[in-house]
């Protein structure tokens, strides 16, 4: 309903937006005038038409993007910058069945064991349900008129088959259609389909992608303070595609998966950045202080919604189906016994409440960076960060009297321990780090580093009553840049070779061994990414034949992504390029699943009755997606894409 | 030839005793005007002369190679103007003469100066016989007045252009600002800026501002006194926001895709301990040197303040729309140290009034082959920007980069400012180029 009265203002908000960035060069001298001092303002306009096929789902984007990039100075050494950013993808009309009002039908979820041995059962169906459970009292079983079994998809079904794991109906089409499990998530969850075909124009503005004002205080001795002020991104760090430093803005992952640029898909946030430049010392090249001040509201990461192409890691599907099973209950495959199809009720298990933090002083977030260059030319950098973690973390509350429902007795005021009913926290994380590049004069190579170090970044714990655990985390990045003479690409310009190492260690990991399986964190302890970039530069950089790997080597999943830029013209570039996924042995991805949790007594595998126990059933879901990582969870997506570009 | 022969005497003169003593306040001044005994000349070369496909080959010996196969191939037709003085701001001349003779070289190739404190460090005419001759001109070409203490270009228009078919790849706009941050001698700090811990002499700064895809783009060059010490080099990537430091290697690529690479910036923008240095001679050679306020220049590029810029023609484009002027210009060999650097050889025409390295280059390829013709075309200063005047500059005015294998080339057009406030010491720090936009 909300959606449906914010069509208009959306549509009035295109139109506007539109009429703006279609205007060109010439319209920008017709902007007010902003001082005697000022320029006229610049304005560059751009359009990119992007087109993907993905195997198997047909057209997964027919995304157009304006965009304008406005400059000018107003006087007294201010100048504004701003960009304006309007996109429309048709995908959600052109491929309605598949990711459209049309997307999804009834489902099917697995029965493994039971009488008449393994078969499947329609959402809505579950062997377990109000009738066939012992107690009377129950409050198994669901209203299948408010949770009828269509416009679903079995939870994970675009990476993985449910193999015995557990698994329920997730509703997919788009929130005006079908508002089942629609909650926003952050950003991102209860989008119709005119927010999700034009995601730009919705309450945050975000069409004004960044407007700030900037200006350069000569101070004495040389020294300069520089002043940004408004919606910007700020970029820590010397890596790519990795975010070890590069966290104060958050990331829309839904534009393209990890697949586009850092600066397209930066959320911008409006910041207070101050720079106190010093200039040289007797020791130092070049020194200066950055202070980082994010006045904005709290924003986390776009994870993409659930029934729309790209949705890292799936969480947005697991996140929306737990949203409907705590709102309307619904069947979960294989779970009462761990082979059982179960319908649960409302108010049993899922997602209840997403707690995005509130605009308040003291929710603001506050970085400080030190970055110079020493007198023997190392660069480098030491950052302090105090921010919101930008990805959610599940707290299971297992106690919500009058709410939380006991699906064996009925009952509303038992306290449960790691009870798979959730609510969604954004914690408050701290982060120390620094980064550092240098020459190899030896190898022809630069080098990048960073590092840092995080106190306060929650992680899925299936040891913990509350299913959740802090802990510390390191992650690093090194990086190596070659330009190569690879005589069979080019004999006159060099092919670049770009290589980078992510390594990520968690501190106080958590694994246990229980009776069916290993118990604990699903997240790997210690982790390795590899990327390798090759690219090359013939007929004069118009055309620039490129390759990229990168490969996880706990998830042992690789993607490939082989691309060709074309320049056509000063204005026009074409690019054509794909991505491929493989993951071997996936088999490693399954983790405890909680299934074999003891919430309630009735639930005990022990004859005691013991709550709180975990026997340790294992599955591809919920957690298998975080040892899938973002190239596993996504492998059955390979795409070819077309990309135009054309300034004005 | 025998008139030239004579006129030449002097220098040679000069040259052998310079290399027998040290060098004397008329080496200074002949080193500062060496037309003081009258303009150069060659058989057939006077103002008004046009040298074309049809009589190119009497001109041979006062051409490059490369521009004399491009003149034989028709690809343009070049106009001869009268020779002109260039002479040098006061400030450098008697920075020369304040420390003669306190420059000493380092004990073989590839060392340092010692000694050295501002102006010409050797301003004694090149000789032959001493084999460190081509190394004492490429230190004189290091220390050279160049762009002078700072200056910018702004804007610089730099184009792709397919030699074939005339047509117009790519136009980059960009601003270049230069500064020296040690041996000055005419802008304050003087002599040089403090604290200054790592030694930087020199900076470059570059930044595109168009065309979309590089838009922000921003390049920044830093070289020591320590010739030993590998330039730094950090490139802003507009689409990334992220600076990333450049592996050596990157500065003998071709840049952005152009007929440059890094390397040729200025005529040669590396270390002199990356070459060998080998002078090969002096001769008198047309060079692209004109006033820039007599040329049909174009109307293509607006200015507020009415600037006009070179114009271009010739096959695909190519050519300046100048005149070029006979110039005494000491013949450099210059061979990469790395055995594996992209080119095998350059052979710089410099200018023996201004020393740049710019006026005429040849540069080959891996196989010893012929691969590209470099030429800057120099303005005389009071012929030029008001703020020029006076400057005692030569003006960077106008760029051929022809590729003669793939018959492409890479054009510049400059509005060159010589304006040290242009050109602040901020703006040549990695801070500036990530805290932009």
């Amino acid at each position: 309903m909300e959606t449906k009265l914010n069509t208009g203002r959306r549509l009035t908000l295109i139109a506007a937006a539109l009429s703006a960035t279609f205007a060109t060069q010439a319209w920008g001298n017709d902007l007010p005038s902003m001082g005697e001092e000022s320029s006229p303002w610049q304005v560059d306009v751009t359009y990119e038409n992007h087109t993907v096929h993905r195997e198997h789902a047909g057209l997964a984007k027919f995304r157009n993007t304006l965009q304008a990039e406005l400059d000018k100075k107003v006087g007294d050494g201010w100048g504004i910058h701003s960009i304006l950013r309007g996109s429309w993808d048709g995908v959600y009309r052109m491929n309605s069945s598949e990711y459209g009002k049309d997307a999804g039908g009834p489902i099917m979820l697995e029965n493994i064991s039971g009488v008449g041995g393994s078969f499947s059962v329609p959402h809505g169906g579950g062997v377990v349900n109000n009738a066939t459970f012992p107690i009377p009292t129950n409050a198994f079983g669901f209203n299948l008129t408010a949770n009828p079994n269509e416009g679903m998809r079995v939870l994970g079904d675009r990476w993985h088959a449910t193999e015995g794991g557990v698994a329920f109906g997730v509703p997919v089409r788009p929130c005006d259609v079908d508002s089942r499990g629609c909650r926003d998530f952050g950003g991102y969850g209860k989008d119709g389909i005119n927010g999700l075909e034009a995601p730009e124009f919705n309450k945050r503005f975000d069409f004004i992608r960044e407007l700030y004002a900037k200006k350069t205080f000569n101070l004495a001795d040389g020294k300069d303070l520089f002043l940004k002020v408004g919606k910007q991104q700020v970029v820590w760090g010397r890596t790519d595609l990795f975010r070890v430093l590069d966290v104060i803005n958050p990331v829309d992952y839904s534009r393209n998966n990890i697949y586009d640029e850092l600066s397209d898909i930066r959320i911008p946030m409006w910041i207070i950045q101050a720079e106190y430049r010093m200039g040289a010392s007797d020791w130092m090249q070049d020194r200066n202080f950055q202070l980082v001040w994010n006045v904005d509201q709290f924003r986390a990461n776009n994870l993409g919604q659930c029934g729309t192409p790209n949705v890292i890691l799936d969480a947005g599907c697991f996140f929306r189906g737990m949203a409907n099973l705590w709102d309307n209950g619904g069947t979960v495959a294989n779970f009462a016994g761990g082979a059982l199809a179960t319908d649960f009720g409302p108010h049993q298990l899922g997602i209840r409440n997403v707690n995005l933090p509130a605009w308040s002083l003291s929710n603001t977030q506050l970085g400080a960076k030190y970055e110079g260059v020493t007198m023997n030319g190392l660069s480098f950098s030491l950052n302090a960060l105090h921010y919101r973690s930008q990805l959610p973390s599940l707290h299971a509350f297992n106690y919500s009297p009058g709410e939380l429902t006991n699906p064996a007795d009925g009952s509303t005021t038992t306290v449960a321990k790691k009870m798979i009913a959730f609510d969604m926290h954004f914690p408050t994380v701290n982060l120390l780090g620094g980064s550092m590049d240098f020459q190899l004069p030896s190898v022809g190579a630069a080098v990048r580093m960073e590092g840092a170090m995080t106190w306060g970044e929650e992680f899925a714990n299936s040891m913990r009553d509350e299913l959740y655990s802090k802990n510390k985390v390191f992650r690093s990045v090194i990086g190596f840049d070659r330009p190569t003479f690879i005589p069979f690409i080019s004999e006159t310009s060099a092919t670049l070779i770009s290589a980078q190492l992510f390594y990520q260690h968690i501190f106080n990991h958590e694994t246990q061994d229980a009776p069916f399986g290993k118990i604990g964190m699903v997240d790997w302890k210690d982790n390795f990414i590899g990327t390798l970039l090759i690219k090359g530069f013939l007929r004069n950089g118009t055309l620039s034949p490129q390759i990229i790997f990168a490969h996880d080597f706990q998830a042992q999943a690789t993607a490939v992504a082989p691309q060709v830029e074309w320049n056509v013209s000063n204005d026009l570039k074409v690019t054509l390029g794909a991505n491929y996924k493989l993951a071997e042995g996936r088999d490693r991805w399954k983790f405890d699943d909680c299934r074999a949790c003891a919430p309630y007594t009735q639930f005990s595998y022990d004859p005691a009755g013991t709550v709180g126990a975990n026997y340790g059933m294992t599955g591809m879901e919920p957690l298998g997606r975080f040892r899938a990582g973002p190239i596993g969870a996504a492998f059955k997506e390979n795409d070819i894409f077309v990309r135009l570009n054309y300034k004005f | 030839m025998k008139k030239t022969m004579i006129s030449l005497l002097p220098v040679v003169a000069a040259g052998l005793v310079g290399s027998a003593f040290a060098a004397t306040e008329a080496d200074v001044e002949n080193t500062f005007n060496p037309y003081k005994a009258g303009m150069p000349s060659a058989p057939g070369v006077t103002p008004g002369t046009v040298i074309t496909k049809a009589n190119v080959d009497q001109f041979k010996d006062v051409l490059s190679v490369g521009l004399f196969k491009l003149l034989k191939d028709g690809a343009f037709e070049m106009k001869v103007g009268p020779t002109t003085q260039f002479m040098i701001n006061s400030s450098y001349i008697n920075a020369t003469k304040a420390n003669l003779n306190k420059t000493k070289l380092g004990s073989k190739a590839g060392e340092n100066l010692t000694g050295y404190v501002a102006g010409r460090p050797f301003p004694e005419e090149p000789d032959a016989k001493d084999p460190r001759a081509g190394e004492k001109l490429a230190w004189n070409y290091k220390y050279g007045v160049n762009w002078g203490d700072g200056a910018v270009i702004s804007p610089f228009y730099w184009r792709y252009r397919n030699m074939t078919t005339g047509q117009i790849e790519k136009t980059i706009k960009y601003d270049f600002h230069f500064l020296n941050f040690m041996h000055r001698t005419k802008d304050a700090p003087i002599p040089e800026f403090t604290p200054n811990p790592s030694g930087l002499y020199r900076a470059i700064y570059v930044k595109a501002n168009e065309p979309q895809d590089l838009k922000n783009t921003q390049l920044l060059i830093q070289r020591f006194e320590d010739d030993s010490k590998l330039d730094d080099a950090y490139l802003y990537l507009g689409f990334q926001r992220r600076v990333r430091r450049l592996a050596q290697g990157q500065v003998t690529d071709s840049f952005l895709g152009s007929d440059l690479m890094i390397e040729d910036f200025e005529g040669y923008n590396g270390r002199v301990s990356d070459m060998k240095w080998n002078y090969k001679g002096t001769k008198n050679m047309l060079l692209p040197m004109w006033n820039h306020d007599e040329l049909k220049l174009s109307d293509e590029f607006k200015e507020a303040d009415g600037y006009k810029f070179v114009n271009y023609g010739g096959q695909g484009g190519c050519f300046p729309d100048a005149t070029w002027q006979l110039r005494k210009v000491y013949v450099l060999e210059a061979v990469p140290v790395n055995p594996n650097h992209p080119i095998s050889k350059r052979t710089f025409y410099m200018d023996a009034q201004l020393q740049n390295l710019n006026g005429a280059i040849d540069i080959y390829d891996r196989k010893g082959e012929l691969w590209k013709a470099f030429s800057v075309g120099k303005s005389h200063p009071d012929h030029h920007l008001p703020v020029n005047k006076g400057s005692g500059i030569g003006i960077d005015d106008g760029v051929i980069m022809v590729d003669v294998q793939a018959k492409h080339c890479t054009t510049a057009q400059f509005k060159g400012q010589v304006d040290p406030k242009k050109a602040p010491p901020g703006l040549f720090q990695v801070q500036n180029l990530r805290g932009g936009d």
